[in-house]
């Protein structure tokens, strides 16, 4: 499976103080990234990490809810890997495809973008919505703004 | 994504205001039929649009639920990635602030710290 260009969803940019081999390492080391995975609200004990740098290697993060320790397992294998420049990989469940570049910006810290490709998977069960209050809520405000006015290309 | 590109976000938002035929969607753009039909197409395969198969013009419409389940899921992973780098900036910090020049860990520059940086933040700060 191959990513157009377009099928772009975001690209998120970060300039982190500190140089590219380090900030490469942390987002390849499950000794660093147990300090950040997150997401916000959950932990990922390092024990829950599982990293096989290599292409075909597995990605694998266990995060574990602040509140009531549910789990959810993010299941990925690397595509491409070239440190300390360029790491890809791909989530098996819905396919979408992540990659992170880390660009020396040569003052001693390195600006990381990180871009997501692939479309999201239906979300089929009233509970795998229920936890999307918020989310549909800034969704819906956005559609607004899109459906309004001035639509010109 | 579907979503990506500025003439299918046009589409959608015109579809917002009702069905529209390709030819209807043409109208406003510099585009041929061909060229909104392909945009269609992605829309139709990502679930936003559905187009009526009986009629000749084969009107779309839009998919509201999947248009807002799509967005908010796009959302909500933009946000994963604003929040986990902000978390790593705190974390670079701490490891800048403590134990010096380990060994991999870079060396003078990283460990010059911008004067007035404020103090790192407890890791369990953000969580919650």
């Amino acid at each position: 499976m191959t990513e157009s260009p377009t099928d772009e969803n975001f690209t998120v940019r970060h300039v982190h103080p500190a140089p590219r081999d380090l900030v490469f390492e942390c987002l390849t080391t499950p000794d660093h990234l147990t300090h950040f995975w997150g997401p916000t609200g959950t932990h990922t004990p390092v024990e829950n990490i599982v990293v096989d740098l290599r292409p075909g290697g597995a990605f694998e993060t266990t995060m574990v809810s602040d509140r009531g320790g549910d789990t959810y397992t993010m299941r990925a294998v690397y595509v491409e890997v070239d440190a300390p420049g360029y790491v890809s990989w791909r989530e098996l469940d819905s396919g979408v495809f992540t990659e992170v570049t880390f660009v020396d910006l040569g003052d001693g810290t390195t600006e990381v973008v990180t871009t997501q490709r692939g479309l999201p998977p239906h979300m089929r069960t009233p509970e795998a919505r229920a936890g999307w209050g918020t989310a549909l809520q800034r969704a819906a405000t956005y559609i607004a703004a899109i459906a309004a006015p001035e639509v010109g290309s | 994504m579907a979503l990506a590109d500025p003439t299918r976000v046009a589409i959608v938002a015109r579809l917002a205001g009702g069905d529209a035929t390709v030819k209807e969607l043409t109208e406003p753009f510099a585009l041929t039929q061909q060229a909104i039909s392909r945009h269609l197409k992605v829309l139709e395969e990502a679930g936003l649009v559905s187009r009526r198969k009986a009629a000749q013009a084969r009107p779309a419409s839009l998919e509201v639920d999947r248009l807002v389940e799509v967005l908010a899921w796009v959302d909500a992973r933009r946000r994963e990635w604003v929040d986990r780098h902000n978390r790593l900036e705190r974390h670079l910090r701490r490891l800048a602030g403590g134990a010096q020049a380990e060994p991999g860990f870079g060396g003078a520059e990283h460990s010059r710290r911008r004067p007035g940086a404020e103090h790192p933040r407890r890791l369990g700060g953000e969580r919650r």
